[in-house]
């Protein structure tokens, strides 16, 4: 299919593009909000240039970036993250704004924050977390190209729901220096466009080694092409219908191209508890800094004790943040830390062992949830670890910092259904000529294409 | 008594330890400071590989098992002046662990060398607490010894022999060396937090080991817990609840990653004890003198291995120690032949007074020629000056060393050797009295 | 999880709940603690452990000064005196 974004980059647009555009988005946001802060001066003299959008936990310099928490309200960043400042430098991108986002990307739906974010095909239905207004966004605008963020299926889950292409790379191919931490062992900077073309040209323009980021580090991308894709019997057996049905009719037809098979993996399938275990570590490490005075939020009372002081201005945490912060600061615990947090990080090299394995020989490919979009009020019931099953295909490639990506294959009642395809460490590219050939016999279909030529 | 010490010293870098901000005084708060020495959320460290140098050499010195593969950890306490509110530290996989000491006829075992970034500083004003942070994210070592130490008079040697390996690593620790103390008499272990300076350091252990002496000897309890030291009441007192190893939390600091040392390259050190042993061998000085002079100067003991073979040890210090008194500034390299003037005039049985001094220091040649005079001669000009001041005598039953008033006097005017002067001033002095 | 350990957990993260949140939380938690045990039963005998899913090339950095672009920005984050960040009382 072809690529969005060197369609835009050759048309003419008119001069007051982006103040017409900038009005669609405002009129739209009311009922998604997709967008947390909007750049609405991009000047007419920069309309050739493709608009872009960062989720909210990306710093843009004198951009009010807040991560969706509170804690954060009123922060402009002195310093654009690295991918900013590339995809700003390219010369072909205006940044457009920031989108909305689970607090510190704690959640699966979007839904834990102030004002989540909602479906672009349907407003009653779940974005998808954590990384909601960039595939809000990136479903809702027709030339636009999404910088989002990915933990543990953060960008795979909103994709999917959004019926846009979510590419996640492999850890430490894009920088990470100016990405608000959640677990800094496990988060990746990836792209969601309209097209796999297109997250490829946003994926060229971040990646590469960076100073600031130390863990970035790889520099060669590979592209090696498999012809062979494998089902993990003990991830698949958790999807239910119509997923199941659904996704079995997308095997049919990749059956035609790819040798199927399907394998098992006792390993695989127990990624969701050392992932949350590893992620919530850190997690509550990386939230001790939020203590209402040096930056964001400022909590007036200096007057009050440090310990007081902290302990009442951490109260503007959300509670999906206050439970990540005392259960990662349990695991840490030095009595229990061999037994959660250095257990986890071994079981994580056995998950990654196993799937350097299975992916010398193939894709693992996978529905991206296993359940069926829900409903806004469906989903705000379910518990904790109910909400943790949802991660169960996106959290191994995650976890083993594996690239994979997400396309669109089918709808079912109006509403896109998700499938996720992932390859080995560094051969990003190879996921990209998958989906690229599988959008040759699919129609995209979207509810709105703001912006329009 | 058992001491064990926690000593953190600055490492000699340009930049900080995570990023590039200036490691130079800044005449103004908050100058040399970015997003990453702030922990500004999105900021990443970035590791100064002067500063792992530098503490490898140290750690090399202290004879530690170096670590081949290092990483660091995050230690979470939640303090206003901790930017991060963890600091990014070392554990396991520190530069250095398991080395020693060697003070006199001991090893005082060190038990980890570790990396960490120094937090902001805290200046009160009133009520206020007002933070700067140019000097958050210096590199810091610390030494951490096992409860070795058993003496007051071990402390010191220790101290001043770690001063002296540092200061030749390039690592001066008199200005701003903190170290927490932990003392034991009996069971229990008492800790002293942040001790900054050597003076008070003994000060404090000195407090801190009557106060523990004196709750022995009344059956007291003594309670395990953290104290501070308060320089000006010098006394230690019962501080806040410190954090345990339990709430700290550590894990590995996932922003950095491990790091191969095996090929770096570091610094060698000087033992100065076992120099100064073998300079002084056969010397006729004792060595603890060439150390004293050496401890901390570079410069005097470049100049020992210039001269050693051409002058006598004796005299080299001798001369070395002359213009140290006079000269206003350190000891340079192109020092060495003004060194070298005084030392051949100390070779040469001369006294060599304040103004020949100032004059060889200013590079003049000076030569010093006494008057060829006798015994008596000598004894004859005492005499006449001690008529002339009568109350000398008197002055001097009371005080022998007012000899050197005399000394002074005469052969300086009668340009004589203080020497010859002195031994008849003693023969005129005590025959008169 | 009893009581002590939860509100020690509080003390140590500097968060206060109220009642509701921390009866709600608690229960969480437990559900939660509860989850990752399963972990206990994988024999994990001789793994390393993989602090990153990647091997990282870690390089340093040299050390040479650079001045950060924008401290007036950086400083107007927070509340100042004198050109000191105001902190919490002591």
């Amino acid at each position: 299919m072809k690529s969005h974004i060197e369609e835009f980059l050759d048309i003419d647009k008119p001069k007051d593009y982006y103040s017409n555009l900038v009005a669609e988005i405002e009129e739209r946001n009311r009922e998604h909000h997709f967008i947390t802060t909007l750049n609405s001066n991009i000047a007419s003299e920069d309309r050739g240039r493709l608009p872009f959008t960062v989720k909210a936990n990306i710093c843009v310099k004198g951009f009010e970036t807040t991560a969706g928490s509170k804690m954060l309200k009123g922060y402009l960043p002195p310093f654009d993250a690295t991918v900013v400042e590339r995809m700003k430098n390219s010369g072909n991108f205006s940044f457009l704004g920031e989108t909305n986002m689970d607090e510190f990307g704690f959640g699966t739906f979007g839904l834990n924050t102030e004002t989540p974010a909602k479906n672009a095909f349907d407003s009653s239905y779940v974005a998808g977390g954590s990384s909601a207004g960039a595939a809000v966004a990136t479903a809702m605008l027709k030339y636009h190209i999404a910088i989002a963020e990915s933990t543990g299926g953060s960008i795979s889950t909103p994709s999917a729901l959004n019926g846009v292409v979510g590419f996640t790379p492999t850890y430490g191919t894009v920088s990470r220096y100016g990405l608000i931490d959640y677990a800094n062992s496990l988060d990746k900077i990836g792209v969601i466009a309209r097209s796999a073309a297109d997250a490829r040209i946003g994926f060229d323009v971040i990646k590469g080694r960076d100073a600031y980021d130390t863990t970035c580090s790889i520099e060669k991308i590979e592209d090696s092409k498999k012809k062979k894709l494998f089902l993990i019997k003990e991830l698949m057996d958790k999807a239910e219908e119509p997923v199941r049905s659904s996704f079995g009719r997308l095997l049919d037809k990749l059956g035609e191209k790819y040798e199927i098979t399907e394998i098992k993996s006792s390993i695989i399938e127990k990624s969701i508890a050392p992932y949350y275990i590893i992620a919530m570590a850190e997690a509550s490490t990386n939230l001790a800094k939020y203590n209402g005075y040096k930056y964001g939020m400022q909590y007036e009372e200096t007057n009050k004790r440090y310990n007081n002081f902290f302990t009442e201005a951490r109260a503007e945490f959300g509670s999906e943040a206050k439970r990540r912060i005392i259960l990662g600061t349990f695991i840490r615990s030095e009595s229990v830390k061999e037994r959660y947090y250095a257990k986890a990080t071994q079981v994580r090299s056995m998950v990654i062992k196993e799937m350097r394995k299975i992916l010398k020989e193939g894709f693992i490919i996978s529905p991206a949830l296993p359940i069926f979009t829900p409903k806004i009020e469906d989903a705000v019931k379910l518990t904790p670890t109910q909400n943790y099953a949802m991660d169960v295909f996106t959290v191994p490639p995650n976890l083993g910092g594996f690239p994979h990506i997400t396309f669109p294959y089918d709808y079912h009642d109006g509403m896109p259904l998700g499938a996720q395809l992932v390859t080995e460490h560094a051969n990003d590219y190879a996921l990209f000529d998958f989906v690229s050939e599988w959008e040759e016999s699919f129609n995209y279909r979207f509810r709105y294409n703001l912006g329009e030529l | 008594m058992k001491i064990g010490l926690e000593v953190h010293v600055a490492l000699p870098t340009k930049s900080k330890l995570f990023c590039s901000c200036s490691m130079e005084e800044s005449e103004y708060p908050n100058q040399n400071i970015c997003p990453i020495c702030m922990g500004f959320p999105g900021s990443k460290p970035m590791l100064n590989e002067t500063a792992v140098k530098s503490a490898l050499g140290i750690a090399n010195a202290l004879h530690c098992e170096i670590n081949r593969k290092i990483s660091f950890v995050r230690k979470v306490y939640f303090y206003p002046d901790l930017p991060k509110c963890y600091q990014i530290t070392q554990m396991e996989e520190s530069i250095g662990k398991e080395g020693y000491l060697e003070i006199e006829n001991k090893k005082i075992r060190i038990r980890r060398v570790q990396i960490e970034e120094d937090p902001a500083q805290i200046v009160r004003q009133g009520m206020l607490t007002l933070l700067d942070f140019n000097r958050s994210g210096t590199p810091l070592v610390e030494i951490v010894t096992e409860p070795d130490i058993n003496t007051e008079e071990e402390l010191r040697e220790f101290i001043a022999n770690l001063r002296s390996i540092l200061y030749y690593l390039g690592v001066d620790i008199n200005r701003e060396m903190k170290a927490d103390l932990n003392i034991s008499l009996a069971e229990t272990r008492v800790e002293i937090k942040n001790v900054t300076g050597i003076k008070s350091l003994i000060e404090a252990t000195r407090f801190e080991v009557e106060r523990q002496s004196e709750a022995i000897k009344n059956n007291e309890k003594i309670e395990r817990e953290t104290r501070g030291y308060n320089e000006k009441s010098r006394a230690t007192e019962s501080m806040r609840e410190k954090e345990t190893d339990e709430e700290y939390g550590y894990i590995y600091e996932p922003d950095l990653a491990t790091f191969d040392i095996s090929k770096m390259k570091y610094v060698e050190p000087v033992y100065i004890t076992n120099v100064s042993d073998e300079l002084g061998r056969g010397s006729g000085v004792n060595p603890k003198t060439i150390k004293e002079i050496t401890m901390l100067n570079r410069d005097a003991l470049a100049m020992i291995y210039k001269f050693k073979e051409r002058y006598n040890m004796k005299s080299i210090l001798h001369g070395i120690q002359r213009f140290e008194k006079y000269s206003n500034k350190n000891m340079e390299a192109e020092d060495a032949v003004k060194i070298e003037r005084l030392v051949r005039l100390i070779e040469e049985g001369k006294d060599i007074s304040r103004e020949a001094a100032e004059k060889i220091i200013a590079g003049e040649e000076v030569n010093i020629q006494y008057s060829e005079v006798t015994e008596k001669e000598i004894e004859k000009l005492v005499e006449k000056f001690v008529a002339e001041n009568p109350e000398i005598l008197e002055e001097y039953k009371k005080n022998k060393k007012t000899i050197n008033l005399i000394i002074k006097e005469i052969s300086y005017k009668n340009n004589m050797h203080p020497k010859d002067v002195a031994t008849a001033a003693n023969s005129v002095l005590n025959r008169s009295s | 999880m009893d009581n002590l350990e939860f509100e020690r957990l509080l003390k140590t993260t500097r968060l206060k709940l109220d009642e509701k949140e921390k009866i709600a939380i608690q229960k969480d938690i437990e559900e939660v603690i509860g989850y990752f045990e399963k972990i206990s039963e994988i024999d994990t005998e001789g793994e390393e452990k993989a602090y990153h899913p990647i091997k990282v090339d870690p390089r340093f950095r040299e050390d040479s000064v650079s001045r950060f672009a924008d401290v007036d920005m950086l400083k107007r984050q927070s509340k100042l005196q004198d050109g000191y960040i105001i902190g919490p009382k002591l």
